[in-house]
C-alpha cells in the first residue's frame, strides 16, 4: 500500500472551479438586475392586470410620476390623503403644478417637443380615479403643456 | 543600460490570484445586496379631453364614442355599477368579462362596416371621482382586448378619460 508522504509545502488548492462558480453568479446577478426601474417607489401598489405588458420600444423620454399613499412598514396606509412622490419630495395633487411647470421647461430647455415626453403615472391601485384624472389634467394646463399619458400596471400572469 | 537578462528557465510564472477573488467577491456582495425583484410592469395610453368640463367629448371623429359609465360606493370607493352605452352591466369582475364581450360585439360590427372605421374608434371611461383607481384599469383593459393563447387580440387602441366628476 502507498502511503502519501507528508511534505511540508503547502497544498496546492485548484482555485478554478471556485472561480467558475462565482463568475457564473456574478452574471447571473448581472443580468438580473434592472436598474430601468429605479423610479419606481415601493408606498406605490400598482394595479394588476394580464394586458400590462411591459412597452416593446423603451420611451426615449419620459416622466414618471409615483402616486400613492403614505404607508408604515406593513404597508398600511398611516394619511388617508394620497401623495404624489418624485424626485424624493412628495406633494399633493394641487401642489405639483410648480413642480411640473419646471420639468416641463427643461424639457423645452434640452429641446424636446412636449409631444414626444410620455407621462408615466404609477398611481396605486386604491387612489381616487377623479385625483388621476386631476393630475392629468393638470399636466395638460398652459404653462405645462404634456400631451401623452400611459397608466402603469403590474402585469399579471395568472 | 541595464538590460533584463532573458530568463530562459522552465519555471512557470505563478499569477496572484488573491486580488482577483478580492474583487470578485466585492462585485458578488455588491450584485446581491443591489438585487430587487421587480415584477414587470406594462402601460396603457390615455387621453384626457382639454379645456372646460362642458366641453363636448366628441371631437373632430364622425363616430360617437363607446361610452363607460364607472359608479363607485360613496363609502369604499368599490365599484357599484358598470354601464356600456348605458346598459347596465353590474359589479365585480364578471361585470368587466361582460364589458369585454359587449366591447368585441362593436369591434366585430365596426368591422364589418369597414376597417378603417375601428381605428377612429373611441372609448370614453367616466367614472365616479372616488371611484378606486384599479377599476378604471381593469376598463381599459376589458376595452384594450384580450389574451387568446398567450397573444393580446386588440379591440380598441383609442382610450380616454370623459371630464372629471367633482366629488358630491
Amino acid at each position: 500500500m502507498k502511503i502519501k508522504s507528508s511534505g511540508s509545502g503547502p497544498p496546492d488548492v485548484d482555485m478554478t472551479p471556485m472561480i467558475d462558480i462565482v463568475f457564473q453568479l456574478i452574471a447571473f446577478f448581472m443580468v438580473i438586475t434592472n436598474f430601468e426601474q429605479q423610479q419606481a417607489d415601493e408606498r406605490v401598489t400598482l394595479p394588476r392586470d394580464q394586458l400590462a405588458k411591459p412597452p416593446e420600444v423603451k420611451r426615449e423620454n419620459s416622466l414618471t410620476l409615483n402616486f400613492g399613499y403614505e404607508k408604515n412598514k406593513l404597508g398600511e396606509k398611516i394619511d388617508p390623503n394620497p401623495y404624489i412622490f418624485f424626485s424624493g419630495e412628495r406633494f399633493t395633487v394641487e401642489e405639483s403644478g410648480l413642480k411640473l411647470r419646471s420639468e416641463a421647461q427643461f424639457y423645452k430647455t434640452i429641446g424636446t417637443d412636449l409631444k414626444d415626453v410620455t407621462v408615466e403615472i404609477r398611481a396605486d391601485a386604491g387612489v381616487p380615479s377623479g385625483m388621476v384624472q386631476k393630475l392629468i389634467q393638470l399636466c395638460q394646463e398652459d404653462g405645462i403643456g404634456f400631451q401623452r399619458f400611459a397608466l402603469k400596471a403590474t402585469q399579471n400572469r395568472d | 543600460m541595464k538590460i533584463r537578462a532573458r530568463h530562459s528557465g522552465g519555471d512557470k510564472i505563478e499569477t496572484q490570484m488573491a486580488p482577483m477573488i478580492d474583487v470578485v467577491f466585492q462585485l458578488l456582495i455588491f450584485f446581491m445586496l443591489t438585487l430587487k425583484i421587480v415584477e414587470p410592469e406594462g402601460d396603457f395610453d390615455i387621453n384626457m379631453p382639454l379645456g372646460a368640463p362642458q366641453q363636448s367629448s366628441m371631437d373632430n371623429a364622425d363616430l360617437p364614442p363607446f361610452k363607460v359609465r364607472m359608479q363607485a360606493d360613496p363609502d369604499t370607493g368599490e365599484l357599484a355599477m358598470l354601464s356600456y352605452n348605458s346598459q347596465p352591466l353590474g359589479s365585480g369582475p364578471q361585470a368587466f368579462l361582460r364589458l369585454n364581450s359587449e366591447i368585441l360585439k362593436s369591434v366585430n360590427a365596426l368591422n364589418a362596416a369597414g376597417p378603417s372605421n375601428l381605428d377612429k374608434q373611441e372609448v370614453e371611461i367616466d367614472p365616479d371621482y372616488g371611484l378606486q383607481y384599479k377599476n378604471i384599469i381593469s376598463a381599459i383593459s376589458a376595452c384594450s382586448g384580450k389574451m387568446v393563447d398567450g397573444k393580446m387580440v386588440r379591440y380598441i387602441k383609442k382610450i380616454k378619460f370623459a371630464p372629471i366628476r367633482e366629488p358630491q
